[in-house]
Formats: C-alpha cells, sequence, structure tokens
C-alpha cells in the first residue's frame, strides 16, 4: 500500500483512475452507451494484434506477401493473429455506423458537443483510411489491384491528381515503394493521428459527460425503429428483385420476416406509445460509470469479439495469390464498404472523366460534408429530423448499392472465374511452397511462374488452342473461341491417346487428324490397309506409350505387352519402320517416333514440326514455336522460348511439382 | 452540462460506500433494495466486468505472444556434416586454411540456394590428424583470421588471441578457447576432411550449441 501512495504522491494516478471510472452516468448505465466502448475496444484490438502483426511482416514485393503467408501458415497461431486483425478491421466499421447512429440519434452533437462530434467523423475517414492502406499490405492479388483502382480514382482529382498518385505510389510503378509508404501510413502515421484525435474525442466526451438517452417515449424509440425498418426494406425489396432465393429459397422470407417485425413495432409504438411514459417507466435513478455501465460495455466488447473468432473461424482469412503486376486479376474488388462506391461509379452519370471527377471525390465530398454540418443543422427539432432522415437515406442507400455490387458480381461469370482461379491458383502455390521446401528469394511468384500445371493451361489457351482443343475446352476451362481443326490433346502421347490415334475410325475423327491434311494421308490408308485387332494396337500404343516415359502417374503398362508392342512394328510384322523410325531404325517418311512424346520430343516437335525428323514438307500449317530454319536457309523467329515450350510440355505430359504425390495417393 | 443539477457531482461518489449510500438514498426506485443486497451486486458487478475484460483482451494478446514466441518451439541446429577438403589439400606444416561452409539455408520463409554459412580453420598435425575450429570468435562471434607473422590466430574486433590448438593466449577477453568442431576420423583415414559445423553460444564460458 505504502508503495502505491509513493507512486500516487508523485503521479496522482489514484485520483485519475477515480476521475476515469467514477464517472456519473446521468439515468443509469444502458445498453445503447456502448457503441463508444466497442469501438475503443476494436481499436485496441488492432493495435495489439497489429503491433505483434509488425513483429513478422516485412514490407517489400518480394517478401510481402511471402511474411504474411509465413505469419498465416507456419507461425504458430498466425492465423488466428492475422484472422483477429483481419476481421476485427471489418466489424469496425459497422461499430462505426452505429455509433455515429446512437449519437446522432440522441442529439449528443447539439451544443455544447459539437466539436466532439466533428473529431469524431474525423476519427471515421482515419479509420477507412487505415483500413484502405491495410488492404495492401499481403501484397496479394485483391489487395494490390484494389489498391491500383484506388490509387487510379486518386489521379482523378483536379489539379494535383497524377503527382499525388505519384508521390502515394512511390513513382510510377507499383512496387517497394508502395508498400514501404502504405506501411508507414496503416501502422504509423493514421494510427498516430488516430490516437490523437481519440485522446481529444475521449477528453471532450468526459468534459460534456454522457448525452442521456431520453426516457423510452415514442419519439427516442421510433428513431431507433424507423432506422431499422429503412434498412430491412432495402434488403427485402432487393432480395426479392434479385432472387437471393436461387440457392436458399428461404433466404429472402426471412429478411421480409425481419422486416414484418420491424415494421409491426413501429406500428405498435406509433399507436400506443405515449408522448411521455414516464408514468409507466419512470426516469431511472443515476448510475455510475464503474462497475454499471463498463460491465455492459466489457459485454458488448466480448459481443464483437466473439462475432470476430465467429468469423475468423467460419470465414477463415483469405490470402489470395501473390500480386502479379503482369496478370490482371478479374476479381478485384475492394473491401466490402468501399463496394458501394465501387458500385456507383459504374453507374451512367458517373461515366467519363468528368463522371469519375462528380463519383469519386464531388459525391463522396458533398455527402461527408453534410454529415459534417448535421451540429449545425439539428440545432433545432427539425433540423434534427433532417439528420436522421438524411443519415437513414444515406445509410439505406449504402446498404442497397453495396447489395447491388455484390448482386453485380454474383452474377458475373467473369468475376466468379475470377474467383475460382484465385482460390486454385493460392491453394497451388501453397502445394509449390511445401514441394519447394520455402520460398526461393526471388518471392513465390517466381515459383507459380515455373510451374507448367499453373503456367501450362494459360500458355496453351494463348499459344495452342487456336488450333488444338484440351479435352473440348481451350485448357484452361474456358470454350474454344474457333473451330479444332487440330487433335485434342488432352493425355497426349497416354496409352489411350495412341491407342485412340491407331484406331482408323478416331483417326480419322476430329478428336485426332479429322480436320487436317492427314485424314486421308499416308497413316489412314496404312491403318485402313492393316486391319488392326483390338490387340494389336493394345500392344502398339503400350510399347509407343513407353517411349515417352517416365510420365508421372501413367501406368506404362507391364514389359511383356510393351516388347510384343515393338516386335509387331518391326519389318516383319506390321512393318511401321517403313515410314517411321522406331528406336533410331526406320524410314523418314513419317515422324521420327525415337522417344516419342518423351519431353525433349515434344519441345523439338513443337519447336519445329516441319522439321525432316518430323513432318517436313508434309507439315499442315502448324508453326514452329521455337526459331528454327526454314527451307529457304534463313532462321524463322518462333513465338515461344525454350522456358513457355517446356511449361507447356511439361503440363501435357502431366509432370509438375506435387504431381506424383498426388498421383501416389 | 447535464441538466440535472440537483444530481450530487460524480467526484463526491469517489468510493463504494459512496455510491452505495447514494443508491439506498433514493428510495424512488431502490426502495426494497437494501445496503448489503446492493454492495452484494456491486460486487458480482465488478467481478463480472473484471472476467469478461479479462477474456476479450487476453484473446488478441495471447494470439501476439503466441505468434511471437513460436521461436522457442522450433527445432534447434543439428550441425551440418561436410566434406570441406582432402588431408593432401592441407599444408603439411600445420599452416591453419580457412574453409567455407556451404549449405541450403532457410531463413523464415525464404530458401536460399547453396551459400555460404559459415566458415572453419582446418589445420594438419604431424601426426596425421586434422584440428577443426567455428572461425567465429568466442565472445562476440567476430570472425577470428590467422596471423601469418606470429603464427597464432586472433580476433580483430577485441584482440583475442589463441594458439594453433584454439587455446586462449595472454590477457585475451574470449570467455574460452576457440570452438573446435568434430572431425570424422573414419574418414580422415581415407584421406577426406569431413567436418560437422555448428555454431556455439557467445559470451559464456563452456561452448553450448546454440
Amino acid at each position: 500500500m505504502s508503495l502505491f501512495k509513493w507512486i500516487d504522491d508523485r503521479t496522482g494516478i489514484a485520483g485519475l483512475t477515480k476521475e476515469a471510472l467514477f464517472e456519473r452516468v446521468p439515468g443509469g448505465a444502458r445498453w445503447r452507451y456502448v457503441w463508444g466502448s466497442t469501438l475503443t475496444f476494436a481499436i485496441m484490438v488492432q493495435f495489439i494484434t497489429g503491433v505483434f502483426l509488425w513483429m513478422a511482416y516485412s514490407p517489400s514485393a518480394t517478401s510481402a506477401w511471402e511474411s504474411v503467408y509465413y505469419i498465416q501458415y507456419e507461425m504458430s497461431f498466425g492465423w488466428l493473429l492475422r484472422g483477429i486483425h483481419h476481421w476485427t478491421a471489418q466489424i469496425m466499421v459497422i461499430l462505426l455506423v452505429l455509433h455515429l447512429v446512437q449519437v446522432v440519434i440522441d442529439c449528443a452533437y447539439r451544443a455544447p458537443r459539437e466539436f466532439n462530434f466533428w473529431f469524431g467523423v474525423l476519427l471515421l475517414f482515419l479509420t477507412l483510411g487505415i483500413s484502405l492502406t491495410g488492404y495492401l499490405l499481403p501484397w496479394d492479388q485483391k489487395g494490390f489491384w484494389a489498391t491500383r483502382v484506388a490509387t487510379e480514382l486518386m489521379e482523378a482529382t483536379p489539379a494535383i491528381g497524377p503527382e499525388l498518385q505519384r508521390v502515394v505510389v512511390g513513382g510510377s510503378d507499383y512496387g517497394h515503394h508502395t508498400l514501404t509508404r502504405f506501411f508507414a501510413l496503416h501502422a504509423g502515421v493514421l494510427p498516430g493521428a488516430l490516437v490523437l484525435l481519440i485522446v481529444v474525442h475521449i477528453y471532450l466526451f468526459r468534459r460534456h459527460g454522457i448525452t442521456e438517452a431520453k426516457p423510452a417515449t415514442r419519439a427516442g424509440a421510433l428513431y431507433y425503429w424507423c432506422g431499422g425498418a429503412v434498412i430491412s426494406g432495402t434488403l427485402t425489396v432487393v432480395a426479392f428483385v434479385f432472387g437471393w432465393g436461387e440457392e436458399k429459397p428461404w433466404a429472402p422470407w426471412v429478411i421480409a420476416l425481419v422486416f414484418a417485425a420491424v415494421v409491426g413495432r413501429v406500428a405498435f409504438l406509433f399507436r400506443n406509445g405515449s408522448d411521455d411514459d414516464s408514468a409507466r417507466r419512470p426516469r431511472r435513478k443515476d448510475g455510475m460509470f464503474w462497475p454499471d455501465q463498463i460491465l455492459r460495455d466489457a459485454i458488448a466488447c466480448f459481443a464483437v469479439m466473439a462475432a470476430v473468432l465467429f468469423f475468423v473461424f467460419w470465414k477463415g482469412t483469405e490470402l489470395t495469390p501473390p500480386a502479379n503486376p503482369a496478370e490482371s486479376y478479374d476479381a478485384a474488388r475492394p473491401d466490402w464498404y468501399f463496394m458501394s462506391l465501387f458500385y456507383m461509379l459504374k453507374l451512367p452519370p458517373f461515366q467519363g472523366a468528368v463522371g469519375l471527377v462528380l463519383g469519386a471525390i464531388i459525391v463522396p465530398g458533398i455527402l461527408a460534408t453534410l454529415v459534417f454540418l448535421m451540429p449545425l443543422i439539428g440545432k433545432h427539432k427539425v433540423g434534427h429530423w433532417i439528420n436522421v432522415v438524411g443519415l437513414y437515406l444515406l445509410i439505406g442507400g449504402f446498404v442497397v448499392l453495396t447489395a447491388l455490387a455484390f448482386n453485380y458480381d454474383a452474377r458475373d461469370e467473369k468475376y466468379r472465374q475470377g474467383v475460382a482461379a484465385a482460390h486454385e491458383e493460392a491453394a497451388r502455390v501453397k502445394e509449390l511452397i511445401v514441394e519447394n521446401g520455402g520460398i526461393p528469394p526471388e518471392g513465390a511468384l517466381s515459383l507459380l511462374y515455373s510451374d507448367p500445371k499453373t503456367q501450362g493451361p494459360k500458355l496453351f489457351a494463348a499459344n495452342c488452342a487456336s488450333c488444338h482443343p484440351y479435352g473440348g475446352h481451350d485448357g484452361t476451362g474456358k470454350a474454344l473461341s474457333d473451330e479444332p481443326s487440330a487433335p485434342d490433346l488432352e493425355g497426349v502421347g497416354g496409352f489411350d491417346w495412341i491407342a485412340g490415334l491407331l484406331t482408323l475410325e478416331h483417326y480419322q475423327s476430329e478428336r485426332y487428324f479429322g480436320n487436317t491434311a492427314f485424314k486421308d494421308g499416308d497413316m489412314a490408308e496404312a491403318l485402313e490397309e492393316l486391319e488392326l485387332t483390338e490387340d494389336d494396337v493394345r500392344a502398339a500404343a503400350a510399347a509407343l506409350a513407353s517411349e515417352g516415359a517416365p510420365r508421372v502417374g501413367a501406368g506404362t503398362g507391364d514389359q511383356a505387352q510393351i516388347d510384343t508392342g515393338f516386335a509387331l512394328m518391326g519389318e516383319d510384322e506390321l512393318a511401321c519402320t517403313d515410314c517411321h523410325k522406331i528406336k533410331g531404325e526406320g524410314g523418314k517418311k513419317g515422324p521420327d517416333l525415337t522417344g516419342y512424346m518423351s519431353r525433349q520430343w515434344m519441345i523439338d516437335f513443337i519447336g519445329n514440326p516441319a522439321h525432316t525428323r518430323f513432318y517436313g514438307d508434309d507439315n499442315d500449317r502448324m508453326p514452329n514455336f521455337l526459331d528454327a530454319e526454314g527451307p529457304d536457309g534463313e532462321v524463322e523467329a518462333g513465338k515461344l522460348d525454350l522456358e513457355r515450350v517446356g511449361l507447356i510440355v511439361d503440363w501435357l505430359r502431366g509432370e509438375w511439382p506435387g504431381a506424383g504425390r498426388a498421383a501416389a495417393e | 452540462m447535464s441538466e440535472q443539477g440537483d444530481q450530487p457531482a460524480a467526484d463526491d461518489a469517489g468510493d463504494d460506500q459512496a455510491t452505495a449510500a447514494d443508491a439506498g438514498a433514493d428510495k424512488a426506485t431502490a426502495a426494497d433494495a437494501g445496503v448489503g443486497d446492493e454492495q452484494r451486486r456491486e460486487f458480482m458487478a465488478k467481478a463480472a466486468s473484471f472476467a469478461f475484460g479479462g477474456i476479450i483482451v487476453a484473446i488478441p494478446a495471447g494470439a501476439g505472444l503466441a505468434t511471437l514466441l513460436s521461436p522457442l518451439s522450433a527445432p534447434g541446429q543439428k550441425g551440418l556434416k561436410r566434406r570441406l577438403a582432402s588431408v593432401s589439400d592441407l599444408p603439411e606444416d600445420g599452416t591453419p586454411v580457412r574453409y567455407d561452409v556451404v549449405s541450403e539455408r532457410k531463413d523464415a520463409w525464404t530458401r536460399y540456394p547453396k551459400k555460404a554459412v559459415g566458415s572453419v580453420w582446418l589445420r594438419r598435425l604431424p601426426d596425421g590428424g586434422v584440428l577443426a575450429f567455428n572461425t567465429s570468435c568466442p565472445h562476440l562471434g567476430c570472425a577470428v583470421g590467422y596471423e601469418k607473422g606470429i603464427d597464432k590466430f586472433s580476433c580483430p574486433c577485441h584482440m583475442s588471441v589463441f594458439g594453433l590448438d584454439g587455446e586462449r593466449l595472454g590477457e585475451s577477453v574470449s570467455p574460452r578457447g576457440m570452438d573446435s568442431l568434430e572431425v570424422d576420423q573414419e574418414k580422415l583415414q581415407d584421406g577426406e576432411v569431413w567436418v560437422t559445423f555448428m555454431n556455439f553460444r557467445t559470451k559464456i564460458g563452456d561452448k553450448v550449441p546454440v
């Protein structure tokens, strides 16, 4: 005790604590006073988790995503830490709105509390700024592309736009300095300003005391319930108009039921509430901040934490693939609370350069100014009503636009594919990191760039799919843009694929050479003459498939069958060797089948199919994809390089990191 | 300013008893609530506040601490066994030669391709044996060099001097001699120098692996 006294004598801590805790709460503790405390709590959680995340985060273009990956998947409880930080940020936006609503309804902005209200509005914008800058920090596709949009909007600022953008981005391109700047803003400048403003905000709050909520009169309650009716009503309309019930038919009806209940409550209050029911519910005695209000605050904060944890466990905390400036991201969206603004910019009045300034700067600016002016507008009863209705309209508009935005996305095929592709790629990069035993110093993106499973389909779609289908699609699962004019390459070089090739009926079908000059060529004639039995086809296919081996995950058949196959193709039997070289021996008319469909064979083939080793002069339209000498002795440039051809080949052959393990399972 | 000027000011109700007395005096609403009940209720409210408050702060702080302290549960080093040289590469007169230990290294998320992780002084003994020392100084980890002129090891940072057998000489501040490393004797018979490389804690008298 004497130690405490010693400290108290020198710091006055006892008096401070007393003052902090023994604040009088006029009219007693109430649940509706908790919003400010929950916000303070949320900010405190963000400071705690933020500082711990800071200890593991590395802001640079080659380490930001990687360090977040490490936090999320390798550090013990990192997923929980990041999850709490992420979801608290989401819930904080809702708490901000609730706090604002409560302040406006209770006239807490009236004299002498105007300044406190203004500081609160500044805090709201600061918080949104912190959210915006934090969104980029994982340096994943989502944050990267969303931030590009945000900074492009910045460019629309009159007069100083381009310069402003350049300063914020840290150059003309997005990179290390974009991250270091955003990180300094997110973890230093803005939180510093936030703390200062909160101190002033709470000081002013304590100076003026709590604004006592009106006793439970009709007017006081109607404000709340009408607000609920506006939100649930707009949601109901949106739900039915856009058919949210397609997958869950009950969903719109549940929302409608809530709306009906709220309307019922409003009607009841309107008919039966009295303007002054203090006879029925006498004004309560004053309570004390500690412990009456603090207990309510603590329980509300507990509920906030429970909601945060619920989302952490239910939804997890997303980390989309590493930012890739070269690959646009169809699912780039801002955080949900900016979706309304994002959607608004798609509407006709906000098209074009002038519209953009209007939608991104002028309209939000006017709305912010109106909110700012609320204490002045709300001096009298009518003004207060205008404020409440205006705020409800603003929230209603926010809800409608947000709902429209999500609704638009839910029906946007391109967006859905983008999300699905991002999920797949995020899972794949995780696999690659595990296979590689870590991330190369160049960053995780390099793993994706050198991964056949990821790059193969994209390269195939861009370079091959104008002629070749892959399982009927373009390799990435999208429909072909042109009629196929060359063999389908799914499973190419495998037993089944070769067996199909050796069957005349299939050979001449669209799946193989039906659309090429080879349809009625020498090979077709040979197949017609030879009249292979099923066993012949199987043996030959097994032998040829073994040439391309080892192929991950595709069995090559038993050795006896392979030997039979090679014997069968020799000159004593089917005499394939009259035209083809097999194991280095044979004719030169058809493609050399030595090492048929092996990695090197395919690279050489794609590199230059008109080489004498392959089709020679018979080549039908297929270009050389690597630099090759043309018939006139001049080098013709290929469209691709060796690395990319290798990626396509490895993908077609099913050879990529982790493929063996997947096949074994 | 509050509109209820007739209520007692907050500062007057400084402690529990005053609060309870206030509550007792307000007969209009708490007519049947005795002082004892009120105190019990208030105690419960305080206890519950502490409980809820403690839990909600412990969750984020706990997650943070668990993450922060995760290095403590990471496995320690086992030592890297590497072939550094052939015995014939080492000078017969016992002059020490420095070799880098090359290894793949993982630093948090990054996996570096093979590169030097440390270095070793190797010295051939007249009896055919080989001595190996970690080059880092047991004092504060600077790289110990070989001084040709005096034919001794010395650390450039705080001038510790070690004999060619690794023992401290003179007024060296190093708490112990240079850290010897294990040389595989069987491989040595075949003329190959294989050393198990590891680092040791600095500043203490005993040789303890990091």
